[in-house]
């Protein structure tokens, strides 16, 4: 109970923080900073990935709905959503998530979290980006932008898991 | 047999993930292009509440500039009030003026939500349909022009800026009258193109643009910017030029969305080209 009440703060604090910080600071260049995949990569592993796609479509409604952008953030957040099972099996064994209940950057390691998380964002800004400029003609524009927010979203993203989740204590 | 359950399964959820991003796609790009409800966007009730109240807590930090600029604007219109000018010729005789009649009301608005590093950059208004904001409206502030209403609800309305991929706003050269359209190709909130200016008469660096007001969207006269740079086009007998806008898209704080009265009466005028076309 009180794991699925930790989640859903999440959900709220993401998107608020998305839709009234993030989006807001245009810092330039093009930068934008994403930082609600979070929230889906930090669902149990276990979880059934119809039911995590639907999730996050709920959530890139939310966040779509407050940013005048129709739909863009949560055909993204799909894609993350639905690349994650594979990115995780790429970079870890099977026995490795079944050991920990949460897959996060204390329990797996920070080079699991860089190789993981930095592969599903880089995907997610990249669908982003295409579909928001939506010329190929672009396309060197394109990757500046997907590869500098890309940079910028992932340490904001280690900033904020370290709020949110827990440092288990030294075993 | 349970490989061939497993495949139906993985299928499924495949086939989950197509729906909904089918779903997500569609909607954006007709979106973009053709405004259906506003029940996804800022213009919507419950989220146009809520940057209502976001606004509450941020408008403070603008304050001074805002009213920096609103007490220029009015310094400006006091300087064209009848009480500023001298007489000169005591022999007039005054009338009633018959000769003007108002063409273009305006009507304040507070700008909740804006955005200018998108790709399609649009602005949310706490005015809506109840206040008389129709959708094509023009959008002005104080130094230029801002954009065009793009959708309206009963108390929010919400504004496709210049900064999005086709303004097309009929704007002039104002010193010889060439006009062509706004474009916003540069992907700067300081910046945007005009296109059709024909490269057989040179453009002046610095000249003014403003709006022509052929739509009937803007008055004639409404600043746009200052060309900034005039490069030629390759292959084309025209000039590509570059404006420095005038409005600052950054600090967007008071606006004024601007209402033809004479509206209808140009359409109806213009509406018969296209019949006539169609009866030959």
């Amino acid at each position: 109970m009180n794991k699925i009440f930790n989640h859903i703060t999440r959900f709220v604090l993401l998107v608020l923080v998305q839709v009234f910080i993030l989006n807001q600071l245009e810092i330039g260049s093009g930068i934008l900073i994403m930082a609600y995949p979070l929230f889906i990569f930090l669902l149990p592993y276990e979880l059934n990935l119809s039911f995590t796609l639907l999730i996050s479509f709920v959530m890139g409604i939310c966040i779509d709905a407050m940013s005048n952008t129709f739909g863009l953030h949560t055909s993204a957040l799909l894609l993350f959503a639905y690349m994650r099972p594979l990115v995780f099996s790429r970079f870890a064994s099977q026995e490795d998530y079944e050991m920990n209940k949460e897959a996060n950057i204390y329990t797996l390691g920070t080079a699991w979290f860089i190789l993981t998380f930095g592969t599903l964002l880089l995907l997610h800004h990249l669908w982003f980006f295409l579909f928001e400029v939506a010329n190929l003609s672009e396309l060197t524009y394109i990757l500046k932008k997907t590869i500098l927010s890309t940079i910028v979203s992932f340490l904001v993203c280690v900033g904020l898991q370290i709020i949110f989740v827990q440092k288990p204590k030294d075993r | 047999m349970r490989k061939l359950f497993a495949f139906f399964r993985r299928f499924q959820i495949f086939l989950l993930f197509v729906a909904l991003q089918f779903i997500a796609l569609s909607n954006y790009f007709t979106y973009s292009y053709f405004p259906r409800s506003q029940y996804l966007t800022t213009a919507n009730n419950v989220t146009g509440a809520l940057w209502e109240t976001e606004n509450e807590f941020t408008k403070y930090v603008n304050l001074g500039n805002s009213n920096r600029d609103l007490s220029f604007a009015n310094k400006r219109l006091r300087e064209k009030l009848p009480q500023s000018f001298i007489k000169l010729d005591y022999n007039q005789i005054k009338i009633d003026d018959t000769l003007y009649q108002t063409q273009y009301k305006y009507t304040p608005a507070t700008v909740l939500n804006s955005t200018y590093d998108k790709a399609n950059n649009f602005l949310t208004l706490n005015i809506g349909s109840k206040q008389g904001v129709k959708r094509g409206m023009g959008v002005i502030c104080d130094k230029g022009v801002v954009g065009v209403v793009f959708k309206v609800s009963t108390h929010y309305s919400l504004v496709k800026s210049v900064l999005s991929t086709n303004p097309n706003i009929d704007v002039m050269l104002e010193e010889d009258g060439s006009f062509g359209l706004l474009k916003w190709t540069i992907r700067n909130a300081r910046f945007a193109n005009l296109s059709g200016i024909s490269n057989d008469l040179p453009v002046k660096k610095w000249g003014a643009v403003l709006t022509r007001g052929g739509g009937g969207v803007f008055p004639r006269g409404i600043a746009v910017g200052k060309v900034y740079k005039v490069l030629p086009i390759e292959g084309r007998a025209q000039w590509d030029v570059q404006i420095l806008l005038a409005t600052n898209f950054k600090k967007l704080q008071n606006v004024y969305v601007i209402k033809n009265i004479l509206k209808n009466e140009q359409r109806q005028l213009e509406s018969v080209i296209t019949n006539e076309e169609d009866h030959e």
